[in-house]
C-alpha cells in the first residue's frame, strides 16, 4: 500500500515539475524490479492474486509495478516491451500467453524471465502457476462416488469445446467408469450463450421428465457451477429436492457458495486458491531472481472442496 | 495578446517537448534510444491508423464513433475466414472490404438520410460490435486458426543493422502506419477532395452553394474512415495473433483524443493530419514513459486526461484572447 502511495505521489509530482520527478524516479539500486502486467485487474480473482503477490514482494523488498491495461491485450505486449526496455528483473503476466508472444519474445531476447500467473502454458514462460483442473474434477467426482455409495445413475454436465473445462469432464468420466455400479445417464453440453444456468435448467428438466421415478437419478456432476445451479433449479421446480440427488459444481462462485451453505441438493463445489496462486507466483519469481531455474512448466496450487461446513468462509 | 496567441498555437507542441524532456531526464539510459522509439512507433501504429482515418471525417466537422467496433469486426471477419480455410490475403481483403462497407453505411446514414453523425455512428457502433460477437460466438479466435504468416507480420520488419549489440528493425506495423499517414496527408492536403472536406467543415452551406457535392464527399470520407478502422483492426489482430470481438474498443476514444490534441495546434482549430500525428505521439509517449517510470496505471489514465484538458484549455483561452 505504502509503495503504491509513493508511486501515486511520484506520478503527480511528475505532472507538475520535471526536476522533482527526475529526483523521485531514481529507484534504489539493489532493489529488484518486478512488473506485474494484466488486462484483468478489475476481475475479483485477479485482485486476489495480485494482493497476495504484493504481500510476498513487500517482504522481499521488491519494487513491484502493477500495470492494468483495462482489457486491452495488445497493450499488454506494449507494456511488456516498455518494462523490458526499462530493464526490470522479472515480469509476471496474467493473460493468455499465445496472444502476447511478441512481448514474451522481447523479454526472452533481453533474458528477462516471465512467470505466468494463471496464464496458460507456453514455452516462453519460465513457468505458469495455476489451479489443477484435473484435480478439481477428481475431488468432486470422488465426492459424488462417496456420497452415493458408488452406485446409481449420474447426470454429467460438460463443455468439451473449452480445453480447461474439457479436461475436467474427461477426469470425471474416468472416475465414474471405474465404478461398475455407476451409470452415466446422460452427458449434457449446455448452451452457454446465456450464461449457462437457464439452458442447463431446461436440459435437466427434460432428464427429470424422462426419469420420473424417485431414486432413478442419484447425482448430478457439473464441470463448473452454472450447470450445477441450473440443475438445482430444475430439481427444486419439479419438487424432487427430497430424493437426495447430490449435485456438485466447480469454481465456488458466490451464488454456488450460497446454495452450498443452505444445505440443499447442491452439496459441494471446489474453490481455487487465488491467494495461493499469487503467493506461489511470487515464490517462483524469487527463485528466478536468485538465479535458479524452474524445471516444471506448470506449478499447481492445491484447491479446496467447499461443502456446507466451510461454505461461509 | 501575443503571448496568448503563441500559447494557443504552440502550447501543445511546447507541452510535448516538455514531456519528452522530463522522460529523457528521468530515464537517461532507456528513453531516448532508437530501440525505444522504434518500439513506441510500433505500439502506436494501430492508433495512428485509426486517428488518421478519424481526421478525414473530423475535417468535415463530423465524428465516427464506430471505428473501434469496426476494427474489432474486421479482426473477427479475418479470423472467421482463416478458420474457414481461406488464404490469408483473401481474408485480409474481405476484412478491409467489410470496413469500407461499414464506413459507407455510416456515410449513407449521415449524408443521404441526414442523421447526426454522433447518433448514426453510435448506432452502427453497437451493430458492428454485435456482428463481431455473432460471427465469433463471443469467443477469442486464436491459436492454430490464425495462420503463422499473419501473426508473424506484426513481429517482423526491415532490419536496420545493429547498434550496441542489439539488432534493430523498423517494424512492419510502423511502416504501415507511416504509409497510411502519408496517403491521408496527400488526400487531405494535396487534392481537391481534401480541400472540399475542409470547406464543408468550415461552412457546409457555403460549400454546398458553391457547388461542392457534399453528400458524395461525406459518403466517401466516412467509407475511408471505416477502411482505416478495419486496417487498424487487422494490425491489432496480427499483433496479438488472435481476434476478439471487443479488442478494438479502446481505439475510438484515443483516436478522437489524438485528433483533438492535434486540433489545438492548427491555425483555425481544424484537424490536420500532421498535427494528429503529434497528438498520437503524445498519447503513446506518455504510456511508454510513465510505464517505464513505474507510475501506477490508474494514475496514468488521470494524467493523460489532465494533459488533454490542459492542451485544449490553452487553445480555448488563446482563442478568447483573440476576440
Amino acid at each position: 500500500m505504502l509503495s503504491s502511495f509513493n508511486r501515486t505521489v511520484r506520478g503527480l509530482v511528475l505532472a507538475g515539475a520535471a526536476l522533482a520527478a527526475a529526483a523521485f524516479a531514481g529507484p534504489a539500486l539493489a532493489q529488484s524490479k518486478v512488473a506485474v502486467i494484466t488486462p484483468y485487474l478489475a476481475q475479483p480473482g485477479t485482485q486476489f492474486y495480485v494482493e497476495a503477490f504484493q504481500a510476498v514482494a513487500k517482504e522481499k523488498g521488491w519494487d513491484v509495478n502493477v500495470i492494468d491495461t483495462s482489457g486491452d491485450v495488445a497493450a499488454v505486449i506494449s507494456r511488456i516491451e516498455d518494462v523490458v526496455n526499462q530493464g526490470v528483473d522479472a515480469i509476471v503476466i496474467n493473460v493468455d500467453p499465445a496472444q502476447v508472444t511478441a512481448g514474451l519474445q522481447s523479454a526472452k531476447n533481453a533474458n528477462i524471465p516471465v512467470v505466468g500467473m494463471d496464464a496458460g502454458s507456453d514455452p516462453l514462460l519460465a513457468t505458469n502457476v495455476t489451479s489443477d483442473g484435473v484435480a478439481m474434477a477428481e475431488t468432486t467426482a470422488t465426492y459424488v462416488v462417496d456420497r452415493i455409495g458408488a452406485k446409481g445413475n449420474v447426470v454429467m454436465f460438460v463443455f468439451d469445446a473449452f480445453p480447461p473445462v474439457q479436461i475436467r469432464g474427461a477426469k470425471a468420466d474416468e472416475i465414474f467408469a471405474a465404478n461398475a455400479d455407476i451409470k452415466v445417464l446422460d452427458r449434457i453440453t449446455p448452451d452457454v450463450s446465456d450464461g449457462g444456468i437457464a439452458d442447463s435448467r431446461a436440459k435437466m428438466e427434460a432428464v427429470l421428465a424422462a426419469n420420473p421415478a424417485s431414486g432413478s437419478i442419484s447425482a448430478v456432476w457439473a464441470a463448473w457451477d452454472q450447470p450445477a445451479l441450473g440443475a438445482l433449479q430444475a430439481i427444486e421446480a419439479a419438487g424432487r429436492q427430497g430424493e437426495g440427488i447430490v449435485i456438485t459444481g466447480i469454481d465456488a462462485n458466490p451464488q454456488a457458495r450460497e446454495e452450498v451453505a443452505k444445505g440443499g441438493n447442491l452439496e459441494a463445489t471446489v474453490a481455487q486458491d487465488f491467494t495461493g496462486i499469487g503467493t506461489a507466483a511470487a515464490e517462483a519469481v524469487a527463485k528466478l531472481l536468485a538465479g535458479e531455474t524452474i524445471a516444471d512448466p506448470v506449478i499447481f496450487v492445491p484447491t479446496k472442496l467447499v461443502t456446507k461446513e466451510n461454505a461461509a468462509n | 495578446m501575443m503571448a496568448l496567441a503563441l500559447l494557443r498555437r504552440y502550447g501543445t507542441l511546447i507541452g510535448f517537448v516538455l514531456i519528452l524532456a522530463v522522460f529523457w531526464i528521468s530515464l537517461p539510459e532507456t528513453f531516448m534510444t532508437a530501440r525505444n522509439w522504434l518500439n513506441t512507433t510500433q505500439q502506436l501504429s494501430m492508433l495512428m491508423v485509426v486517428a488518421a482515418g478519424m481526421t478525414i471525417v473530423m475535417a468535415m466537422g463530423d465524428f465516427d464513433l464506430s471505428v473501434g467496433s469496426a476494427a474489432s469486426l474486421a479482426g473477427i471477419v479475418a479470423g472467421a475466414l482463416f478458420i474457414a480455410g481461406y488464404p490469408p490475403a483473401m481474408a485480409v481483403g474481405a476484412a478491409l472490404a467489410i470496413g469500407l462497407a461499414g464506413g459507407a453505411i455510416n456515410g449513407v446514414l449521415v449524408s443521404v438520410i441526414g442523421i447526426l453523425p454522433f447518433i448514426a455512428t453510435l448506432a452502427t457502433l453497437t451493430i458492428y460490435s454485435g456482428l463481431a460477437f455473432v460471427i465469433s460466438g463471443g469467443k477469442t479466435i486464436s491459436g492454430k486458426s490464425i495462420p503463422e504468416s499473419f501473426g508473424n507480420f506484426a513481429r517482423e520488419g526491415l532490419p536496420l543493422g545493429e547498434v550496441g549489440g542489439v539488432a534493430l528493425m523498423l517494424p512492419n506495423l510502423t511502416i504501415v502506419a507511416v504509409a497510411v499517414v502519408f496517403l491521408v496527408w496527400v488526400l487531405l492536403e494535396q487534392t481537391t477532395f481534401g480541400r472540399r472536406l475542409y470547406a464543408i467543415g468550415g461552412n457546409i452551406e457555403a460549400a454546398y452553394l458553391s457547388g461542392v457535392p457534399v453528400r458524395r464527399l461525406k459518403l466517401a470520407a466516412f467509407a475511408l474512415t471505416g477502411l482505416s478502422a478495419a486496417g487498424a483492426g487487422l494490425m491489432y489482430a496480427s499483433r496479438v495473433a488472435s481476434a476478439n470481438p471487443t479488442q478494438g474498443s479502446g481505439l475510438m476514444l484515443n483516436a478522437i483524443a489524438a485528433v483533438f490534441l492535434g486540433m489545438t495546434m492548427s491555425e483555425q482549430g481544424e484537424p490536420r493530419i500532421l498535427a494528429t500525428v503529434i497528438g498520437v505521439l503524445i498519447l503513446g509517449v506518455l504510456d511508454n514513459g510513465l510505464t517505464q517510470l513505474a507510475v501506477d496505471s490508474y494514475i496514468r489514465q488521470i494524467l493523460v486526461g489532465a494533459i488533454i484538458v490542459l492542451a485544449v484549455s490553452a487553445g480555448a483561452l488563446g482563442k478568447r484572447g483573440r476576440r
